[in-house]
Parts: structure tokens; C-alpha cells; sequence
């Protein structure tokens, strides 16, 4: 039985479409399995192109790890572009995957990777242009479960009602133990939608499903309670954590994209984790604690990953290269081969107090990349309230390698909008600027009669949970786009290129960052009023979603632009990801008293972190 | 890098001719030429890189195709450093591809693409209407002097009548399948080239194929043959 999708038949759309490789399937590499022997049907979604999600690292392990199982047939499936979604409508074809070109409503799970805020609407158009209904309570018996996972079911309440279940934290042991339950349930002929999504959020570690709690609000607005339906029901769900990454799962083969995508490259993740503390740095508080993978391993997984794929570039990937405590021996072992092997090396999120002239000559083997750096803040005073801990000296330093090699572009992030900000913190964003371009003038290592190109790209602070900075108030979007007016003015300089984020885009990040249940019925009317892809500047419109809350009675500000309370229910309680409250709010103490924080290597915090046992906490025991 | 160069074998030419068909028909020719080096380095056939300070595999193209256009008979010279039976190569290459995009055959070349003059192209054509009347109302039609369609080149739109362009045009109507077939021969050469598609929109703008549903209609072209000028079919 031919069990793959047959392109012919939608030979006219393809042909009426852009970028059609986006829509075909038939990659090397693609899974495909006889259906006869298949127990469960998993459509592994990720709401934005195809180019996006093929790049994301979580995507091909899921894939691979699924597949690995001979019951189990994993496909995938993107969010279509405009083009083709409005064929799609207009044809009243069904949203399909990729591998069987069977529509997702015929699966058993239907996964979410839910890795941005603004992906929420594109989450709902993927089920209403795959027929399914969108709220949990609406589906029938035979409709897939849908389950999400991802950085942001760690506040995954905004979407609550859309969901049949959420996956907290590392996905590899929890998306087994679920869809394993799944077939068990079904063999044993105890299936039935409610009952399998009890037994999986008391059976399966990591398992939240909204469904079985009640949420009572006060008067205020703010959340009063959260009720779990039944004594079975855990009044929190703790993050999975995989505590072993040497032993994790990791694909030895790769779905290989013939269209270009974002990161068409080996992507190796030396580590999970991040021993900084950043505090306005949601990854590097709920992916704690550090563990690393073995310079051994990650050797070995390069080359049989540069030997299975053909990739000419090897990224290595974690919150912050330079703190992964073997690079040296690392980059010596890859280097050991690569270089005969034509294969770059790039080293993304380096760290400049760690950048060095030793890392800069590992970087630069093969081909040169682009530097960049990310100081965040302007002034010692703000970089210390957001335990950003480097110094301008270190800024200085970093570029003066960057520039002793050659270069002459280099970036810079910072960040608009964080807490006790003035606009003399904005001066300082523009005097790092300047003093990069000082530094690149006196590097005698400058090409002849060429000019720099520094470029200050700075993002609006998004206050985040599970951070010390997660009760703070936005910025109002007003006071946003003066500060952005003023950055424009400082930074005229024709040497430096100044790059900002759309205002409105991170209002509504924020909204939906910290939002409850109650933003499901703006969703439901922006997915109902057609936004799609508003993580694109092209497609987000502000006005239309400040009407869609206007509609819906939702206040953006109470979201985004409040001042939330120390003994507020806020609506990510419901998620244990390990960090204590109580150590956020000292991390926020610390922060107004403009005081540092050692990181993780340094000294223990007592973050919470340790009751995990995994990476660096299993070695360090300072926890209470 | 250099220094492994000097000590390489002088890199020998070998031809490999390929076939692109189905769900690969969509991938352009960028997207082709970065897979095919991916598909040379996992295959660890020894080939010669390009010197200097963006070092890459050196891939050389016959007559570049269309996206939306299958063939069987894709070109491509790619130069071997090492002492490899082609056999071999073909065998490495396939065992990292798929059966879409697929070597046939791997070979010591001794003519040149730019001998390359012209291709056959055989279309199948699924419309409302499909019938004997049909079919020799399309032949009539693109053998009957002007049709002139619009051709996109790299300088801007040009108007050309694809009646005298076209040449062995054979229309018949496959009882079988429900479809009208079409071969034909078209210019492929480094001074004219001519899209495949050329004749489908003159058959679209004179309202004889492809005026209904998407979903119900449709064509493929499959490219069959390159030719050199006198009419041999390349090698």
C-alpha cells in the first residue's frame, strides 16, 4: 500500500503557490511508514514556515525520537504561507503533514512546538484550516488530542482553552510516556477522550491539562484560585527535566531540507541551561539547571551527523557558548576534522567577558561569521540591576580581538524599556556604540580606507514568568516609541546602524506573555477575523488587535502594564518549573538595590533548582 | 587548504546524468546545487573545492530547468580528485538520495554543454474538455502562425510567436487516463532558450486548456531529451 502522499494531486496548487518546496514532502531523510503497523499517528506541528520550523532543534529531535519508536509514525506539518492558505480556504482543502498528505484531523496527537507568543494565532488557524474544532470542550470523541509543548507552556494559560493538554519542560521522556499511555488506553479499549486525559495528568509526570482546574478570579481582576477537579489532580505540574544529557536521545540522522531554511546547518547542543541569571532572561531560569554534554559525545554526533547530512557549517548551540566549561577541548576536537572537511564552525551567543583571541582563531578556521555581542544595557549601573555581568572594559576588549582579526562589522543587542531605565541609560547605549567605533579606529589591524559597521539593534524589555523581573510593568507603548525617538537622534552616527523592534508587536508579547485564561476569547476572535502570522511585521496590525480586545472586554494594560503583586496568584503558578518564588523576588530585591548576583559556578543562590539532582546542581548541593 | 590541493590528483571531469521528477520538480535550481554538494560531501566521494577564502564545491550545470518541470535527462559535471570507478559514484550518490531526484549514470564526458541546442518535452494535460476535437484543435492552434506569448528574460518581456519556435509538435488524446499528451521540441541553447511553459500560457490565453478548478485541472511537462544542432540527443 503506497502510504506517501501523492504530489500529483495537487499538481495545480503547487503550481499557483511561491515557494512550493515548502508544501511537497519527499525530503531525504523523510520518515515514512506502512500504516498497517502503526498503533498512533503523531502530526508534529510548528506554527510559522516551513524555513522556521525545519531550523528548530526541538522539532528534529521530536521527530526522530517519535519515529525511532516502530508503533508510533511521526509527520509534520507547518503553518502555510498566505498564498497557499488562502487556496487552501478558497479549495476547502484540509491542512495536511507533509509525509502521508493526510489531513491533520485524522491523527491521533496533534502536537504544537509553541516557541513565541506571537505564534498563538497561527496555532489557531492551523485547526480551524485543518477542521478542528478550536476549543478542547468542542471536540468530539474522535477528533486528536492536541497537546503543546515548548518555551511557552510555561505561562501556557492564554491558550488553556484551546488545548487539551500541555507538555512542561523537556519533551523528550514526557511525549513517549504520553503517547505510549495513548496506545495502551486504546489497545485496552479504556479509551475515551476525558478519561485518557485524567489518567495522563495523574499518570504522566509533566502532563498539565487545563480542563481539570477551575480558575476563580477577584474583584480586582486578578486570579483568586486555581481548583484542581479531583483529589487525583496535582495542584502544580513540575517541569520535566532531563537530568542526563549524555544519555538524552539525539537524532543521527536529519530530515534534509531542499528549500533553504533559517538554520540549514548541524546544529550540536553542547548544553541545556544557563548558569547566569540574567533577570530578565526567562530561558536562563527555567531551563536551569546547567547540564552540559561531553566534548566526547558531541564529537562523535558531529561527525556522524556531517556524514549523514553533507552540512558545511556546525553550530554549536546553548544559551551561552562561551560558559560550556570544555569549549577548548571541544573546538580542538572538531577542529581536528573539520577543517579537512570543508565544515565551518560557528560559535552564536558568545559572551563578551569570556571573548577571547584563542575562541576568535577557532571561529574564524574556515569562514568568517558575523560578531555579535550582547551587552543589554548602556550603563554599569543598569547592566548591574539586571545582573548583566560584564563591563564595559569587557565590551572593549571583545571588539578589539573582533577587530584585530579584520572585522569590521560587528552587532550589538541591547534592550529599551527595563526596569529602573532612565534616559541616561539610554545615553549609554549610544556612548558603547561610539566606543566600539573608537576602538575599531584604533585597531591598526583595519582594512585600509574601509569604515565600520556597528550596528545597535535594541529590543523592547518584555517582562517574563518565572523571572525576577515577572511582576514588573511595561513600558506603556508610548513611552516606548519616545525612547526609541531619542536612541534614533543619539545614534546618527554613519558608522552605526540603529535597528529597533515594532512597538506594538512587543506590547502584544507582553499581553499574551503574562496573560490567563481570559485572553482565549480575543484569540478565538482574532483566529475568527483572520491574523495570521503576526510574528511577521508585514502581516501584525496593532490597531486591529487593540479592537479585538476592545471587543472582548480585555484591558492589554492590566497584562502588560501593571505592576503585578508579590502576593498575587499569577496565572503560571499553576506550573512548577523549579525556581522558587521566593528566589525571584530576592533576585528582584537585589535588582532595585542594584546588586549582582554571583552565577551558578560561582556560588550556589539556593534557586530551588537542586531537588532536580541534574548537571551542575547534582554537584553542588547548596540548596536548602 | 591550498596545501591539500597541490598534493591532490588533478581533478578529472565526470558527468552524471540525473533524473529530477515529482515533489522535486518544485526545487529551483539554487536550492538543487546546494543539495547536490550536501549530497557530494555525505556521500564522501573525493571532489575538488574552489580555492580561496569561501572555499565550495565546484558543480556545473547542463541547461538549468524550471521549477515545475520534471526531467529525465539532467546533466551535471562535478570534478573527482580521487582515483573512483564511476560505477561507484553512482552507486554512493543514490544510496544518499531519493527516488525523485536519482543518477542514472556516471561517465568521462567528451562534449561540451554549450553543444546543448535544444529539448524535447513531453506534456500531459488534464482539462475540461479532453478529447480527440480537443487535441487537434491545440495542434492547429500552436502549428498556425502568430501566437505570441510573452517570454520573461533576464533584460525584460519580450513578445515571440511560439508557432515558429515550437518545432515536432505531436498532440494526441490518451483515451486511458482521460488526458491530452503533447510532445515538443524547443530551443535549449546558450543563445535561445525557450520556457516549457511557453506553450501552455499560449494555450491558457487562447482559452483552450485550464480555465476551471485547480483541484480538477491541471499538466506536467517532463523534459525527455537534450539535443545537440543537427537533432542527436546529448550525452
Amino acid at each position: 500500500m503506497e502510504q506517501k502522499k501523492d504530489i500529483r494531486k495537487i499538481s495545480g496548487l503547487l503550481k499557483s503557490v511561491s515557494k512550493p518546496g515548502r508544501y511537497t514532502g519527499g525530503e531525504f531523510g523523510e520518515v515514512i511508514k506502512e500504516k498497517a503497523n502503526i498503533k498512533a499517528r503523531f502530526a508534529l506541528c510548528f506554527p510559522d514556515t516551513y524555513e522556521i520550523g525545519m531550523s528548530n532543534l526541538g522539532i528534529r529531535i521530536l521527530y526522530g525520537l517519535l519515529n525511532e519508536q516502530p508503533d508510533i509514525w511521526c509527520e509534520r506539518a507547518f503553518a502555510p504561507w498566505v498564498d497557499m492558505e488562502a487556496k487552501l480556504r478558497e479549495l476547502s482543502i484540509p491542512l495536511s503533514a507533509l509525509e502521508s498528505g493526510d489531513p491533520l484531523c485524522e491523527f491521533d496527537i496533534v502536537g504544537f512546538s509553541l516557541q513565541y507568543e506571537l505564534c498563538y494565532t497561527n496555532v489557531l488557524n492551523m485547526l480551524s484550516l485543518a477542521g478542528i474544532p478550536l476549543r478542547a470542550a468542542d471536540r468530539g470523541e474522535d477528533a486528536p488530542i492536541i497537546i503543546g509543548g515548548g518555551p511557552c507552556t510555561y505561562n501556557p494559560e492564554p491558550l488553556a482553552d484551546f488545548f487539551d493538554c500541555f507538555a512542561i519542560g523537556d519533551g523528550e521522556d514526557v511525549t513517549i510516556e504520553f503517547t505510549r499511555l495513548y496506545i495502551e488506553m486504546k489497545e485496552s479499549g479504556e479509551y475515551t477522550r476525558s478519561g485518557f486525559l485524567r489518567r495522563a495528568a495523574a499518570a504522566v509526570k509533566g502532563i498539565y491539562v487545563p480542563s481539570l482546574y477551575e480558575v476563580s478570579y477577584n474583584a480586582d481582576g486578578t486570579i483568586k484560585e486555581y481548583t484542581p477537579v479531583g483529589a487525583d489532580i496535582s495542584p502544580r505540574i513540575v517541569r520535566r527535566v532531563v537530568t542526563d544529557l549524555d544519555a538524552a536521545y539525539f537524532p543521527r540522522r536529519l530530515v534534509m531540507p531542499y528549500i533553504e531554511t533559517v538554520h540549514d546547518r548541524i546544529m550540536l547542543e553542547v548544553a541545556r541551561g544557563c548558569i547566569r541569571g540574567c533577570r530578565f532572561c526567562q530561558a536562563g531560569m527555567v531551563c536551569r539547571p546547567v547540564r552540559e554534554r561531553s566534548p566526547e559525545l558531541l564529537d562523535r554526533q558531529a561527525q556522524e551527523l556531517f556524514y549523514a547530512t553533507g552540512y558545511d557549517e556546525i553550530s554549536l548551540c546553548s544559551l551561552s557558548v562561551s560558559d560550556y566549561t570544555r569549549l577548548p577541548e571541544l573546538t580542538g576536537r572538531l577542529l581536528g576534522w573539520t577543517d579537512d572537511c570543508m565544515v565551518s564552525l560557528s560559535l552564536p551567543s558568545l559572551r563578551v567577558d569570556s571573548f577571547s583571541v584563542e575562541l576568535m582563531e577557532k571561529a574564524a578556521s574556515v569562514r568568517a561569521s558575523a560578531l555579535t555581542f550582547a551587552p543589554e544595557a548602556g550603563t554599569q549601573r543598569l547592566r548591574d540591576v539586571i545582573n548583566k555581568n560584564v563591563t564595559d572594559e569587557d565590551i572593549e576588549n571583545a571588539v578589539r580581538v573582533a577587530f584585530g582579526f579584520g572585522k569590521t562589522s560587528v552587532k550589538l543587542y541591547f534592550m529599551q524599556g527595563l526596569p529602573t531605565e532612565t534616559f541616561e541609560d539610554l545615553d549609554g547605549i549610544a556612548e558603547v556604540a561610539r566606543g566600539v567605533v573608537r576602538e575599531y579606529y584604533h585597531s591598526p589591524a583595519r582594512p585600509k580606507g574601509r569604515r565600520p559597521t556597528v550596528t545597535v539593534s535594541v529590543s523592547n524589555f518584555i517582562p517574563k514568568p518565572f523571572t525576577p523581573f515577572q511582576w514588573e510593568a511595561q513600558d506603556s507603548p508610548e513611552l516606548l516609541r519616545e525612547k526609541q525617538e531619542y536612541l534614533k537622534e543619539k545614534l546618527s552616527d554613519r558608522d552605526i546602524r540603529y535597528q529597533y523592534h515594532d512597538v506594538g508587536i512587543s506590547h502584544i508579547e507582553a499581553v499574551l506573555a503574562r496573560g490567563d485564561r481570559r485572553l482565549s476569547a480575543a484569540l478565538e476572535l482574532a483566529c475568527r477575523e483572520g491574523f495570521h502570522f503576526d510574528a511577521w511585521d508585514e502581516h501584525f496590525n496593532y490597531e486591529r488587535w487593540m479592537e479585538v480586545f476592545e471587543r472582548t472586554r480585555i484591558d492589554p494594560a492590566f497584562y502588560a502594564n501593571r505592576e503585578h503583586r508579590y502576593d498575587e496568584v499569577l496565572p503560571w503558578d499553576i506550573i512548577d518549573c523549579g525556581v522558587t518564588k521566593k528566589f525571584l523576588w530576592r533576585e528582584r530585591e537585589r535588582a532595585y538595590e542594584g546588586k549582582t548576583t554571583p552565577n551558578c559556578r560561582e556560588s550556589c543562590q539556593g534557586c530551588g533548582m537542586s531537588r532536580f539532582a541534574g548537571g551542575l546542581c547534582r554537584a553542588c548541593g547548596g540548596c536548602e | 587548504m591550498t596545501e591539500k590541493n597541490i598534493r591532490a590528483p588533478e581533478p578529472r571531469v565526470v558527468r552524471l546524468k540525473f533524473i529530477k521528477v515529482g515533489a522535486l520538480q518544485y526545487i529551483s535550481h539554487l536550492d538543487l546545487q546546494r543539495t547536490m554538494a550536501r549530497v557530494l560531501a555525505r556521500s564522501r566521494i573525493p571532489v575538488w573545492y574552489t580555492e580561496g577564502f569561501n572555499p565550495h564545491i565546484k558543480l556545473v550545470f547542463a541547461a538549468p530547468l524550471a521549477v515545475g518541470v520534471e526531467s529525465v535527462c539532467e546533466f551535471l559535471d562535478i570534478r573527482v580528485t580521487g582515483e573512483i570507478p564511476c560505477g561507484e559514484i553512482v552507486r554512493r550518490l543514490n544510496d544518499e538520495l531519493t527516488d525523485e531526484l536519482r543518477v542514472v549514470e556516471a561517465y568521462y564526458p567528451d562534449t561540451k554543454f554549450s553543444e546543448i541546442a535544444a529539448a524535447d518535452y513531453v506534456y500531459k494535460i488534464k482539462t475540461a474538455g479532453a478529447g480527440e476535437e480537443l487535441a487537434s484543435k491545440i495542434k492547429k492552434y500552436l502549428t498556425t502562425p502568430p501566437v505570441m506569448v510573452t517570454r520573461k528574460t533576464k533584460s525584460g518581456e519580450q513578445e515571440i510567436d511560439i508557432a515558429k519556435i515550437i518545432s515536432r509538435l505531436e498532440v494526441s488524446f490518451s483515451e486511458a487516463e482521460g488526458i491530452v499528451e503533447m510532445s515538443a521540441r524547443l530551443p535549449a541553447g546558450s543563445s535561445l532558450s525557450i520556457s516549457p511553459e511557453l506553450p501552455i500560457d499560449a494555450l491558457r490565453a487562447g482559452g483552450l486548456i485550464l480555465a476551471g478548478d485547480i483541484t480538477e485541472e491541471g499538466y506536467s511537462i517532463l523534459r525527455t531529451r537534450l539535443l545537440f544542432a543537427d537533432g542527436r540527443e546529448f550525452w
